[in-house]
């Protein structure tokens, strides 16, 4: 009996929503250059955004809601842009500023604020399926993948052109050589899961291509290629040969981790160490003569592991192997060549003696020897030449098939090759060309892609509802006409990301109220899902704007930007079994913003991993928002939460006193922005007093009316 | 019947509404608007955890894993090979060609089984001298001798066991179960994961739900009095003053809904806190041991050192599968424990005395209880081991042909199905690769695997990926 009613849904859904029959590739094809649309009531209007919401409202004899109140706007605005909540002097300050450009003011200072890009990145970084950890078994740390996420937070708060930021992060290495950021920014190539002990290396190698080849396809172009691995796309028009053509763009991968600092560091260092090397030459040389039998027992152990076509790359250097020998061969150096490293502490009797004696007089030594620099993890190309790609039949890397060159898929209409791929002597030139076909400004994907993305962050649904599926299996956009045209205006605006959430956060149709007015009810029956915008969407917080604003009402944030990751603690059950998990040893470090958290692909940090935080295990385009009872027993029970319940009420209470009405008032307004009204105060009021006449505690009281207050629907979600 | 009185009592509409539909977790609201196809489930959105009917008659209603992590020797348990005996030290036959594996034993020598079989049972079925007490249950076991997985390493493997794939970021066989059927049970999780003092290989994505909303993940239980994470308010807070606490949170909450009315997220919110209260009162004595009694307890082994540990998880299962938890997986060895790449003798005698009894007596009290024929038992671990030595008396990974158990639901035990060749490296005959056995088990709970669909990234996703056969030998 259920189908019925789904189909009725669908239907009105459709009818509704996108008024007009889109063709399955309309995203494939050349933008078109809409104009805004006459509308009936033009005092609705802010900008032209409005036009192309509203005309569709009126055409359904709807229109805006009510215009949110000040408070409302503000938490909304706050949340959305740097993802913490407004103080109530903040709150205050707005809602009396009587400036007719007091909303622009306020976005404007949000826009400038450091937070813009911590906030922007967390969304970025679920596309980048961006991790600190391999995830497989060991789950080893990256010590150095932090520096990409504040390469993230710092493009987006410089307001880095997007297009620039696509080529930084597809060839950065390429194209801008000797641009530090840029190199970094290629970081995002190298986030694959990675399993370093791996003994089927052609098998991990494909792996890693798939992996790349996917993220980059989700997240520049929307689409789903991932399909088109073992068949022509049934829906589609990707066949097979474009995943694999796509895919020969990365073909000649290579990562490496390269130092950090001005040439003058690095040859500085350098000079240091060729000095010390030369200084412990002799001595070196002894202790390797020493070392060599249980070395070359313990690589022979660790070869043997390795099918003897893999093994044998052990015997060719480096610079005698074949581009796709390089790329397996540093995956078995990199196993059997570091088990020949400490063999010295495992050696017996009168060697080991030897072997001790000579290692205390390599300390002496140590004094010349020069820090070891600080490193950056970058992807660059094996060499200028790239290892065939080959299209693999059904995706399975042992069966072959033809060989296929690096080439932009051909149902993109539109686009032209911008340049031709040209090796140069370190790289192939292949990621610079797709970088470069991605960034013209009429390619009909990149643009429209990441416009939707930004709107999806305001408005919780993107106008193409599946952010990442442009294809034909994907929605098709509710306002094809408005995303056309913020996309010719965002390349127009020099791709400037905050002149697009300038723009959609500075409209008339983001600035409706999210709650129905009695007039409204009929919208409810037209257009229940609210695919029209007749109002403003409600959203649950992030697990991490959870948890920063948790932090925040307590006054424990602490601000600091940037750097090596943190490690809050973790609940006692966890901790027993957790590996790699070093809580940090100060507080103050413990507190700061969700966006610095360690990402490990293996412990997710629980309270972001229930609510909603993806593994990273591929890239996530849209996160869920589930509500489950564990959520429940989180918020309640656990005692990171009492915690910070504990310091919320000494704030409040350093605040406003003893007094309860100032106490009720001053922890309502600053957990959810406004003052409560008549009844909430009642039965506040009520709470803290039968709490004080059971406890007799006016602490006790006062932490369980803030930990109640942490748990407010209000505190979770926006209006 | 389950201890009703342990249940705290709701008089709202809310509560009535909540108890009869929503279950453990239940009421996501993730982004399902676009997630099936004809034969996919439809979950209701606000109780995505509600039952559903199974598109074809089921011949079980639950599933018991018994996971055993780090790869089991079959030729020393289940598998006997004769012709391995006499050819003790022989290299493979050239005709086997190249044999990849972990560690690079395939040119080493082959190991002969210390362990003397025995024909158990009116099947006859062929146990080692590990087994004594599994043996006495032969004839309930269907043993299938040629099963196949793609990993080599045991993160790829158990993660491919638990979820289809060796790389991570597909949601788990339970939870595509909940996805698929919903949970009878409103007062605990529909899956739920009971492991060692280990931790399993991979850890969370074994039970996770990868693409899918976290509303169907496994619930990890941990031994002792606290199974759940956050389950009891914190020390020092009473009953009465979390109940106090519940209750200003539901007034704030129904005025903030008054202006809100249409918003089924909240009141989803609202009825999460309620289903949260009832666990506490309800979960544990659900894990309460201390009502079962000394005689069963003995039987399930806990006056032995060595599986005390193991059967209270198993004793724990039944008392999970008695209050109708959907999916039950219970690891015996998490963290490799079986991977005996070296002193397998060692090694097997120490995990078969800690699995041996408990698994057998879980078996017979599910049987006596009327439970185990609506029960689907699967024994096994990610893959079985080689018949070639490592060093003088290690076995290293096989993922070529190794042996797993089933019993109830359906399965027609005392069987033997499959066949490897005569060292037992890899299976010759009725191959079931993991996808088939997957396949198998949505089988036995009344699902297609074909049917069983997520949309996601383009794709009708399925557990089973692009393969799977039901293997039915089992059931008939």
């Amino acid at each position: 009996m259920r189908m019925p009613l789904v189909m009725v849904l669908m239907v009105s859904v459709i009818a509704v929503a996108t008024g007009g029959e889109l063709p399955a590739d309309w995203a494939f094809k050349p933008r078109t250059t809409p104009t805004p649309p006459a509308v009936r009531d033009a005092t609705l209007i802010r900008n032209p955004i409005d036009r192309f919401i509203l005309s569709k409202l009126e055409t359904n004899r709807l229109s805006f809601a009510a215009p949110a109140s000040r408070t409302m706007l503000i938490r909304r605005l706050y949340f959305d842009l740097i993802g913490l909540p407004p103080t109530p002097a903040q709150i205050d300050a707005f809602a009396n500023n009587s400036s007719p450009k007091a909303v622009e003011q306020l976005v404007e200072s949000l826009l400038k604020s450091p937070q813009f890009g911590e906030r922007q990145a967390t969304l970025w970084l679920d596309l980048a399926r961006y991790a600190e950890s391999d995830g497989f078994k060991a789950d080893d740390t990256r010590t150095n993948a932090w520096r990409y996420r504040d390469y993230v937070i710092e493009s987006f708060n410089r307001d880095k052109p997007y297009d620039r930021f696509v080529e930084e992060q597809i060839a950065g290495d390429e194209l801008f050589p000797g641009d530090r950021d840029a190199a970094i920014a290629t970081g995002f190539l190298r986030h694959w899961p990675d399993e370093y002990n791996a003994v089927n290396l052609e098998q991990r190698r494909q792996e890693i291509l798939n992996d790349i080849t996917d993220t980059n396809a989700l997240a520049f172009l929307g689409l789903t290629a991932g399909c088109a691995k073992c068949h022509d796309h049934k829906f589609d028009p990707i066949p097979q040969v474009d995943y694999y053509r796509l895919q020969a763009f990365f073909a000649a991968y290579w990562p490496i981790d390269v130092p950090v600092g001005t040439d003058a560091e690095i040859a500085a260092a350098k000079r240091k160490h060729d000095d010390w090397l030369k200084q412990t030459a002799e001595l070196r040389s002894k202790i390797n003569d020493l070392e060599k039998p249980a070395r070359e027992s313990a690589q022979r152990k660790q070869r043997s592991r390795f099918d003897e076509e893999y093994a044998a790359l052990l015997d060719i250097r480096f610079e005698q192997r074949s581009p796709i020998q390089k790329q397996i061969g540093a995956m078995i150096d990199k196993q059997v060549i570091a088990s020949g490293k400490d063999v010295g502490k495992s050696m017996k009797g009168a060697a080991k003696d030897q072997w001790t004696a000579m290692m205390k007089q390599m300390e002496q030594y140590d004094r010349l020897k020069p820090p070891t620099l600080p490193s950056m993890a970058i992807c660059t190309d094996v060499g200028p030449e790239a290892p065939k790609t080959h299209l693999l039949k059904r995706g399975n890397w042992r069966s072959p098939g033809d060989e296929v060159a690096p080439g932009f898929p051909t149902a993109v209409m539109g686009a032209k090759p911008q340049s031709v791929i040209k090796e140069n002597s370190n790289t192939t030139g292949r990621r610079a060309a797709l970088a470069k076909w991605l960034t013209q400004p009429d390619h009909p994907l990149t643009a429209r892609v990441v416009v939707n993305r930004v709107w999806q962050s305001h408005f919780g649904k993107g106008i193409v509802g599946t952010s990442s599926d442009f294809g034909a299996q994907g929605d098709r956009p509710t306002h094809p006409e408005l995303l056309d045209w913020l996309a010719n205006e965002f390349v127009r605006s020099g791709w400037s990301l905050k002149w697009l959430h300038r723009t959609i956060v500075t409209s008339a149709t983001y600035q409706q109220s999210s709650l129905i007015s009695d007039s409204k009810e009929s919208a409810q029956s037209i257009d229940s899902e609210n695919r029209l915008l007749w109002r403003m969407n409600r959203r649950r917080l992030e697990g991490e704007s959870l948890r920063d604003a948790m932090l925040s009402v307590s006054g424990q944030l602490n601000p600091k930007a940037g750097g090596p990751s943190i490690y809050p603690d973790l609940p006692d059950e966890i901790k027993k079994s957790a590996k790699n998990w070093p809580t940090s040893a100060k507080a103050e470090d413990r507190n700061r913003r969700s966006v610095y958290v360690a990402v490990r692909r293996n412990l997710r940090y629980p309270l972001l991993a229930l609510f909603d935080a993806p593994d990273a295990n591929e890239t996530c385009a849209r996160r869920f928002a589930t509500t489950t009872a564990p959520q429940a027993l989180m918020l309640l029970n656990d005692d990171l939460i009492v915690g910070i319940a504990r310091q919320f009420a000494d704030h409040v209470s350093s605040i406003a006193g003893k007094e309860p009405a100032a106490v009720v008032r001053t922890a309502f307004k600053m957990a959810v922005g406004r003052e409560p009204n008549s009844e909430e105060r009642t039965a506040m009021l009520q709470f803290l007093e039968r709490r004080l006449q059971t406890s007799g505690e006016t602490t006790d009281a006062v932490t369980d009316f803030c930990h109640a207050i942490l748990n407010l629907n209000e505190f979770l979600f926006v209006d | 019947m389950f201890g009703k009185s342990h249940i705290p009592r709701f008089s709202s509409r809310r509560e009535f509404l909540a108890a009869a539909g929503g279950g453990f977790g239940a009421l996501a609201f993730a982004a399902m608007a676009h997630t099936q196809d004809k034969t996919s489930p439809r979950p209701d959105p606000a109780n995505p955890l509600a039952l559903q009917q199974s598109p074809f008659a089921p011949k079980a209603d639950r599933v018991l894993f018994l996971f055993m992590e780090g790869g089991p020797s079959q030729v020393d348990l289940f598998d006997p090979k004769p012709e391995l005996t006499k050819r003790h030290g022989q290299p493979l036959p050239a005709s086997f060609g190249k044999v990849i594996t972990p560690m690079g034993t395939g040119s080493n020598k082959l190991l002969a089984s210390k362990r003397k079989f025995h024909k158990c049972g009116q099947s006859e079925i062929e146990m080692s001298d590990w087994l004594p007490f599994m043996s006495q249950c032969a004839d309930d076991f269907a043993v299938v001798r040629s099963c196949q997985a793609d990993g080599l390493n045991h993160v790829g493997s158990v993660c491919q066991m638990n979820t289809g794939s060796i790389l991570a970021g597909r949601p788990s066989l339970g939870s595509w179960v909940t996805y698929g059927l919903g949970s009878p049970n409103q007062n605990l999780p529909g899956f739920v994961v009971l492991t060692d003092s280990g931790e399993v290989t991979g850890g969370p994505r074994n039970w996770g739900t990868g693409f899918m909303p976290a509303t169907y993940q496994g619930t990890l239980f941990r031994s002792g009095a606290k199974p759940i994470l956050d389950l009891d308010p914190p020390d020092g807070v009473s009953a009465e003053r979390q109940r106090d606490k519940l209750k200003l949170i539901r007034e704030l909450d129904d005025i903030h809904r008054q202006a809100r009315p249409d918003d089924l997220q909240l009141s989803a919110r609202l009825n999460s806190y309620e289903l949260a209260f009832r666990m506490q009162a309800y979960a544990p004595e659900a894990v309460d041991l201390a009502q079962e009694s000394e005689a069963t307890k003995r039987a399930y082994g806990f006056d032995r050192k060595e599986c005390a540990d193991y059967a209270h998880r198993c004793l724990l299962a039944r008392r999970l599968l008695e209050r109708n938890v959907r999916f039950v997986q219970v690891y015996c060895g998490a963290g490799s424990q079986w991977d005996a790449h070296s002193d397998l003798e060692g090694n097997h005698t120490r995990l078969c005395a800690r699995m041996d009894q408990p698994t057998a007596a879980l078996l017979k009290d599910l049987k006596q209880r009327g439970l185990l024929e609506r029960t689907l038992v699967v024994w096994g671990g990610e893959f079985g081991r080689t018949p070639m030595t490592e060093g003088t008396n290690g076995r290293d990974h096989d993922p070529y042909g190794f042996t797993m158990l089933f019993a109830g639901g359906g399965v027609k035990g005392g069987r033997v199905i499959g066949r490897t060749d005569e060292f037992g490296l890899r299976a010759v005959e009725d191959h079931a690769h993991v996808h088939d056995l997957h396949a198998t088990i949505l089988y036995a709970l009344g699902l297609d695997h074909l049917g069983l669909t997520y949309f996601h990234n383009g794709r009708h996703e399925r557990l089973t990926i692009d393969a799977g056969h039901v293997i039915n030998k089992l059931f008939s």
